[in-house]
């Protein structure tokens, strides 16, 4: 966990500034635990499996109007790239020479809204299972059992992603999403 | 402490992976070979008669299982396929 530097006085290129603040790295958390506990109590304890899926659930719909309150670094627009320019940080990241964002990379901006919609496909597909309407309809069961597949296969990918990208710049990412500090230099890209 | 949180989750994963399986999972009803199971069709029918409206029904495990919706209430029916005896009935 770095230490906070104060920004008087300390050099331009080694400043810790904050960019997630505390209700993103609440519904972050919040959001990574409720899957992870949905996932394991699948089809074994369906009370903490519903309770975690409507958590899952909140704290989408906060995340969404969060999007338009919250800081730069919250808001979706600010760092939803077109797919062009996310192909092309993937290629940068093959060749090793990604570049630094201070807030999402591309690659990562794609994977949070790809994670945030899928969440959402599960997490509502999952509710409707339980509605007298589509109790028992298999289009909706198998919804859910493959959007909830896929969600845990990109969290993995995700978690990846992450530790790439500690090792590559050198940096604690995972400290990052818990204080919310992150070291700012003068070559990041913005957003 | 990082260590220590780790291990706690670690910990919280185990217990809830090894922990009592399948606590509301039901799906043992049933050693008897899958070629002398009677119908699928019969247990959606015994379920039809006592009064459920059949959604669908599927196998689980070694049970047929059949989705039957009740005063507006739903309901998962486990029939051994074996006797088409009902084992579990377990309210949504």
């Amino acid at each position: 966990m770095p230490d906070p530097t104060p920004n008087d006085g300390a050099p331009a290129t080694a400043r810790f500034v904050v960019v997630w603040d505390w209700p993103l790295r609440l519904s972050h958390w919040l959001l990574a635990a409720s899957v992870l506990i949905a996932w394991f109590t699948a089809n074994v304890f369906d009370t903490v499996h519903e309770i975690s899926g409507y958590t899952a659930l909140g704290v989408l719909a906060f995340r969404l109007v969060w999007a338009l309150v919250g800081n730069r670094y919250a808001r979706f627009w600010n760092w939803v790239r077109p797919s062009v320019a996310t192909l092309r940080y993937l290629g940068q990241l093959a060749r090793g020479r990604p570049g630094r964002y201070l807030g999402l990379n591309p690659a990562g901006a794609a994977m949070a809204v790809v994670l945030l919609v899928l969440i959402g496909v599960s997490t509502i597909s999952g509710w409707m299972q339980i509605t007298v309407t589509f109790f028992g309809v298999a289009w909706v069961e198998h919804i859910h059992t493959w959007s909830s597949n896929l969600v845990l296969a990109l969290v993995v990918v995700h978690v990846l992603g992450v530790l790439l990208m500690c090792w590559l710049q050198r940096e604690n990412l995972i400290g990052g999403m818990i204080t919310g500090r992150k070291r700012a230099t003068d070559k990041d890209q913005s957003a | 402490m990082k260590a220590h949180r780790a291990a706690l989750l670690g910990l919280g994963l185990a217990t809830l992976i090894s922990g009592p399986a399948l606590a509301d999972g039901f799906n043992k009803c049933t050693t008897v070979p899958k070629a002398s199971w009677k119908p699928q069709a019969d247990a959606e029918a015994l379920a039809k008669a006592a009064g459920y409206e059949v959604r669908r029904s599927k196998i689980e495990g070694t049970c047929y299982e059949v989705y039957g919706v009740k005063d507006g209430k739903l309901f998962e029916l486990f029939y051994n396929p074996a006797d088409l005896k009902l084992m579990h009935t377990k309210a949504k």
